[in-house]
C-alpha cells in the first residue's frame, strides 16, 4: 500500500460472533475529499468506521488511515484524526468554551479557539452551559472538538440523523467550513441528500459488501441507469401531423414526452434533427436529467416502487 | 510525563468547577456529613464511653471524617464514573490522545480535593462545637489514614462504576451499598454494640470500621491499628484489580 490515499481499506471483514458483518470491504479515501459511506441501517457503516478510528480490530483485511494501522497505533491516530461518533455525550456541567478549550489541551498542536468556534458557528454560545444548547448547536460541538488538534482526517457517524431541516442545514454548512480547511472528511450516512449535498465521492454499502463506488455521476452511471430527456409534446405530434422519431422510444407522459437513453448525446442530436425536419422548432421544455444518486441507491437497495432489481 | 501531570491537573481543576456548579449536589455533598456530625454530636456531648473516660465525641467526630471521606470518595467518584460512562463522555474521551492516566488522574485529584475540603470542615466543626481534636502525636496517624482512606474508597468507587447500569441509580447504588454497612459498623453511634458476633466480625472486615478505627486512633489513644491500615490496603488491592478486570469505556 502506498501514501497516497488518507484511506486504504482492502478485503475488510467483521464478524460478531458467527455473523459476519463485512464481507470483503475495499474503497480508497483521496486527501481532501469528502468521502460518504452511504448505505441503510445495519449495512456495517459504524463498524467500518469503528475498524478505521482504531477501536475495533478487523478480523481480516488491512486497512491504512494516515498511513497508520488503526489497530497497531491508535495513540498516534488519534493525534492526527478527529472523531464524532454517533451518540457521544457531554461533561453535563461544563460550557462550550471550557470545554473546547480543555479538549485543545489534549492535542499537541491545536487550532485556536476562536477559530473553532467560528468554523462551527457556536461563538456566540461559547459561556452556555452545555446542557443549554439544541441538538444541533451540541452536534456542531461535536464538530468542534473533533477539530480541536487540528487533525488531517475527520471522521463523522451519521453527523445529522434525527435533525430538524434548520439544524441540518447548518450541519451541513459546518461541513462545507470544514471542507473549505481542507481536511479529508469521511461521513456515513443513510440520508441521499447529505450524500449528494456533501460529498465528492460515495460508496454505497449494503449488507457489509461495497456495491459501487465514485462520484454520484459515476455511481449513477456504473448502476446502469439511464438519462432521462423530456419536453414538452408540440401540438402538432399530439394531434397526430406528425409522427414520433424512428428509433427513439418516446412515452408521453400528461403533456410531456419522454424517454430514457444511455447516450443523451447521441439521442439529443436525432430529437433535435427530428424537430427540424418537422418544424417543430427548438422542443418547448427540453429538459434533460442525469439520473439521480436517489435512482441509484433505491434500484440497488431494492426499495423502488418500481423498476427495482434486487 | 510533566505533560500528563499538566493535563491531569487542568482536568481536575475543570471537575472542581463543574462539582461546584451543580449547586445542590456540592451541598449536599457536605451538608450530609456535618448534618449528622452537629445532630448526632450534640447528643453526645458530656457523655463518655462506658467504662472509660474517652468522650463519646472524640471518637464519634473521628468516625464522621470517615463518612465524609467515603462520600466524597466512593459515593461521588464512583457515581460520577458512571454516569461519565452512561452519558459516553469517557467513549469521548477515548477519542482523544489524552493518556488515561492523566485523565483519571484528574478526576482522582479532584475527588481528593474534595474528601480534604469535608475532612477539614467536619474536623474544624467537631473541634469548635465538640472541642473533640486529634490527640498530641496524632497527626501521622490522621494523614495517613486519610491518605490510604481516600485512595481505598476511590478504587472502590471506580470498582463499583462497572457494576451501576444507569445514570439514575447511580447514586442510589453507591449510597445503598455503604450506608447500612457504616451505621452497623457504628460510625453514626459511638457506644453502638449488641451485634451477634458473626455480624461483627462480617462488619469488621469491611473497609468502613477500618477506616473509622484508624482515624479514631489519631483522636484517642488507642492500640496501634495495624489490622485496620492492612484491611485499608487489601481492599484497595482488591478495588484496583476489580476496575482493571471490569472497567469499560462505554456501556
Amino acid at each position: 500500500m502506498t501514501d497516497n490515499f488518507a484511506v486504504q481499506v482492502r478485503g475488510l471483514r467483521m464478524s460478531f460472533g458467527s455473523t459476519e458483518v463485512l464481507h470483503g470491504v475495499d474503497f480508497d479515501v483521496r486527501y481532501g475529499e469528502v468521502f460518504c459511506l452511504l448505505g441503510p441501517n445495519g449495512a456495517g457503516k459504524t463498524t467500518t468506521l469503528e475498524i478505521l478510528e482504531g477501536f475495533r480490530p478487523p478480523m481480516a483485511g488491512t486497512v491504512r488511515v494516515l498511513g497508520l494501522d488503526p489497530a497497531a497505533q491508535p495513540g498516534r491516530l488519534r493525534e492526527r484524526a478527529g472523531m464524532v461518533l454517533q451518540e457521544c455525550g457531554f461533561p453535563r456541567q461544563a460550557r462550550v468554551g471550557e470545554l473546547i478549550e480543555i479538549w485543545r489541551r489534549y492535542y499537541r498542536n491545536p487550532r485556536p479557539l476562536a477559530d473553532l468556534l467560528e468554523v462551527v458557528e457556536l461563538t456566540g454560545v461559547r459561556n452556555t452551559q452545555v446542557r443549554r444548547l439544541s441538538a444541533g448547536q451540541r452536534r456542531r460541538l461535536d464538530f468542534a472538538l473533533a477539530l480541536a488538534g487540528d487533525p488531517d482526517i475527520v471522521f463523522l457517524d451519521e453527523p445529522t440523523t434525527g435533525f430538524d431541516p434548520e439544524a441540518r442545514l447548518r450541519c451541513w454548512a459546518a461541513i462545507e467550513n470544514l471542507r473549505g480547511l481542507g481536511k479529508t472528511i469521511l461521513l456515513t450516512t443513510h440520508y441521499l441528500d447529505e450524500a449528494e449535498r456533501l460529498a465528492d465521492r460515495i460508496a454505497i454499502l449494503r449488507a457489509g459488501r461495497i456495491e459501487l463506488c465514485g462520484t454520484t455521476q459515476e455511481v449513477a452511471a456504473r448502476a446502469g441507469l439511464a438519462t432521462r430527456i423530456s419536453f414538452i409534446t408540440p401540438p402538432a405530434v399530439r394531434l397526430g401531423q406528425v409522427a414520433p422519431p424512428d428509433g427513439i422510444d418516446m412515452a408521453a407522459r400528461g403533456p410531456l414526452s419522454i424517454c430514457h437513453t444511455p447516450n443523451a448525446a447521441m439521442t439529443l442530436r436525432q430529437l433535435l434533427g427530428w424537430a427540424l425536419e418537422n418544424r417543430l422548432g427548438d422542443l418547448d421544455g427540453l429538459t434533460v436529467t442525469a439520473p439521480s444518486l436517489e435512482d441509484t441507491y433505491l434500484q440497488l437497495t431494492g426499495a423502488a416502487p418500481n423498476g427495482g432489481q434486487s | 510525563m510533566t505533560r500528563s501531570v499538566r493535563l491531569a491537573a487542568r482536568q481536575a481543576l475543570l471537575e472542581q468547577r463543574s462539582f461546584w456548579r451543580s449547586a445542590e449536589y456540592a451541598l449536599f455533598t457536605f451538608v450530609f456529613p456535618l448534618m449528622i456530625l452537629l445532630l448526632i454530636g450534640a447528643a453526645n456531648v458530656g457523655s463518655r464511653l462506658p467504662g472509660t473516660d474517652i468522650k463519646n465525641t472524640t471518637v464519634f467526630v473521628p468516625g464522621i471524617l470517615a463518612f465524609g471521606v467515603i462520600v466524597a470518595a466512593y459515593v461521588n467518584l464512583g457515581s460520577k464514573v458512571a454516569v461519565l460512562r452512561h452519558d459516553g463522555v469517557l467513549k469521548r474521551i477515548r477519542t482523544t490522545p489524552l493518556p488515561s492516566a492523566a485523565y483519571f488522574g484528574g478526576l482522582l485529584a479532584s475527588t481528593v480535593a474534595t474528601a480534604i475540603l469535608i475532612t477539614a470542615c467536619t474536623g474544624l466543626i467537631g473541634w469548635l462545637a465538640f472541642g473533640a481534636g486529634p490527640r498530641a502525636g496524632g497527626l501521622p496517624t490522621l494523614a495517613g489514614g486519610l491518605v490510604l482512606g481516600i485512595v481505598c474508597f476511590a478504587t472502590l468507587g471506580l470498582a463499583i462504576s462497572s457494576v451501576i447500569t444507569s445514570a439514575e441509580s447511580a447514586g442510589p447504588v453507591a449510597y445503598a451499598t455503604f450506608l447500612p454497612i457504616a451505621i452497623i459498623s457504628g460510625v453514626f453511634d459511638p457506644t453502638f454494640s449488641g451485634l451477634p458476633a458473626w455480624l461483627s466480625h462480617t462488619v469488621a472486615a469491611f473497609p468502613v470500621k477500618a477506616l473509622a478505627q484508624v482515624l479514631q486512633n489519631a483522636y484517642a489513644v488507642r492500640p496501634f491499628p495495624a489490622w485496620d491500615l492492612l484491611n485499608l490496603a487489601l481492599w484497595t488491592a482488591a478495588g484496583t484489580a476489580f476496575t482493571a478486570w471490569r472497567f469499560r469505556w462505554h456501556t
